[in-house]
């Protein structure tokens, strides 16, 4: 005789990835969970209206020849990415501070590293995250721009004579998102308190501008300028954008403390994520 | 003889200066199997290296045949519950498990069937759409019970999952646990306590200090306590009168020694059994005075595994 109602446990009949590609569902729920908060995606709309200003700009000076002074060259783009810093700074904030100081606090690390899970995709993923909100707001736009202008223009000069800002824009966007993205990660993984996460990184961000500032003004040179975090991706996109760098130290010098920074992060990940140590 | 679930050679495992488990070699069979060693014995070290959640600093552990250390693929076989809650309290039991459950590669549909199944067969359901943060203790150690055994793995390992349940909630996930053996899922599991391991398997590990004192049938290493000394406290009203009794008795070669306490004889004795029949005598007799309490610290199991380290 069956049982009325077979309360058993049942096999699942769905598939079982493969490791490799669990990152997606970190990085998926954390997305999501993010979309879902309305000051959240107010905050994402407003780091979209210098490109509205531009595009704005961009068409003026393609459809009225008397505004020609407002013709984008690419610097205009240049720029653009610099006037992101800001938003790129207060979404790195927002996002970043928590992604794993969260984890941390609620114990859920060693519950994630006990699932088909290794640290590297819990890593990739929450990094996914941060990539995904400031490359909507840097590479995204800024690309868009490009293709308003050519739009605009209804011919392909523009593109032509300045073809170097396709890798510039994508060059220039992901430095500033991979630095932005890793050192945060990393000082989310030291800590339970995404709070303390926080006001740690706008300190650093602050504290190293601020000596940079009053180095500057006992030497009077800015060839010190790789103390400040800010002031060596400035320096390395405006050689990336054909510019002048802005400061004496050289752009190597530069890239050298991004490369160090990242990699200072990823030590740091590498040493933070894992399951919980448990002292007898 | 059945491949064991759980090999490890050698492992031990340091915090620095402090060894968390010590030259470990141990086989662990199918079925349920009992972990049991008082607090910071090294259980949840031993949980976690057998999770692959710590790397051994020497030593090699084997999960289902295979190196558990960096090996992902195997946790779609292995399902773990920590003694710690580890949860964000704002999320519902349903999209706590259904959230992890996701990292088994199901899709969103399917995981949340899999997560509602998981949390009818712990009692949940009716508490799928609360939120965490207002669980009880015992519903918060069941819904980590659903995430262990959602994506329906061969091996759980459970970690204290009694701890800070009320008796009824305690006695249905006894239940749960021994269904699961006889469904044919491996586990192991591990208590401070020894009676809750004795009544989900006979099958125990001892481990105390960071080493494994003993493992098989549980009864067999309770034969093995009961062959060695053996301290009974009995609080009388002469326990001088009756400590001569325990030493003049011809047949009174069960006592080892005795000392005196404020009131009370503390006897060590090497065969329990006849001691206890001999003082159930003496106190029904009632000829040496009213014996009024009769305990033996050795029911302790902290008393256990300091003797058997000895």
């Amino acid at each position: 005789m069956s049982p009325i109602h077979d309360q058993s446990y049942r096999h699942y009949g769905g598939g079982k990835a493969a490791p490799g590609r669990s990152w997606t569902v970190i990085a998926g729920a954390g997305i999501k969970s993010l979309i879902r908060k309305r000051a959240f995606m107010g905050l994402l709309i407003f780091a979209w209206a210098p490109f509205i200003v531009r595009a704005v700009q961009m068409y003026i000076s393609a459809n009225y020849p008397q505004a020609a002074i407002l013709n984008p060259t690419a610097e205009t783009f240049r720029q653009y990415l610099e006037q992101q810093d800001f938003f790129v700074f207060v979404i790195t904030v927002y996002v970043g501070a928590g992604l794993i100081a969260n984890d941390r606090r609620a114990n859920a690390l060693q519950i994630y590293l006990s699932k088909p899970l290794m640290r590297s995709e819990y890593i990739a993923g929450k990094l996914a995250v941060l990539f995904a909100f400031l490359i909507a707001i840097t590479l995204v736009p800024a690309m868009l721009l490009l293709f308003l202008k050519v739009m605009f223009d209804g011919n392909f000069t523009f593109l032509k004579t300045n073809l170097f800002l396709i890798p510039a824009i994508t060059i220039g966007a992901l430095l500033q998102v991979t630095l932005a993205a890793f050192t945060m990660l990393a000082l989310s993984s030291l800590s339970k308190s995404a709070r303390y996460v926080g006001i740690l990184y706008v300190g650093i961000t602050f504290f190293t501008s601020a000596i940079y500032g009053v180095l500057y003004m006992i030497t009077g040179s800015s060839r010190v300028s790789w103390i400040s975090i800010g002031a060596n991706v400035s320096q390395v996109v405006d050689v990336v954008f054909r510019l002048k760098p802005r400061y004496t130290t050289p752009w190597q010098v530069s890239l050298l403390v991004i490369v160090a920074l990242v990699v200072v992060s990823i030590s740091v990940l590498e040493r933070r994520v894992r399951g919980v140590e448990v002292v007898t | 003889m059945s491949t064991p679930v759980v090999t490890t050679e050698h492992v031990s495992k340091w915090y620095g200066q402090v060894i968390g488990l010590n030259d470990v070699t141990v086989s662990v069979p199918p079925g349920v199997t009992g972990l049991l060693g008082p607090n910071g014995a090294g259980k949840s070290t031993f949980m976690k290296l057998i999770t692959g959640q710590l790397r051994p600093s020497k030593g090699s552990v084997k999960v289902l045949g295979e190196p558990i250390w960096r090996n992902p693929h195997l946790f779609f076989q292995i399902g773990f519950c920590p003694e710690q809650d580890a949860f964000y309290e704002r999320m519902t039991g349903l999209e706590w498990v259904r959230a992890l459950v996701r990292l088994n590669g199901l899709s969103d549909k399917e995981a949340d069937e899999a997560a509602t199944r998981a949390l009818t067969e712990v009692g949940l359901l009716e508490a799928a759409h609360k939120k965490i943060g207002a669980y009880s203790k015992g519903m918060r150690q069941r819904v980590k019970l659903a995430q262990a055994l959602v994506h329906d793995p061969q091996l759980l390992i459970l970690d204290e999952p009694l701890a800070g349940m009320d008796p009824i909630g305690r006695r249905k996930t006894i239940r749960l646990i021994r269904d699961w053996g006889r469904a044919g899922k491996s586990i192991i599991v591990s208590s401070h306590i020894l009676h809750e391991i004795e009544s989900m398997t006979s099958n125990i590990l001892l481990i105390n200090n960071g080493r494994i004192l003993a493992e098989g049938d549980v009864h067999q290493i309770r034969d093995l306590i009961d062959e060695h000394p053996h301290t009974v406290y009995v609080r009388a009203a002469d326990p001088h009168r009756l400590a001569r009794q325990f030493l003049n008795d011809v047949t009174g070669d069960d006592v080892r020694s005795l000392r005196f306490e404020p009131g009370a004889v503390v006897v060590e004795t090497g065969k329990p059994d006849v001691f206890y029949a001999r003082l159930t005598e003496m106190a029904a007799g009632g000829e040496f005075g009213e014996i009024e309490e009769v305990t033996s610290p050795d029911d302790n199991l902290q008393a256990v595994f300091q003797y058997l380290v000895k």
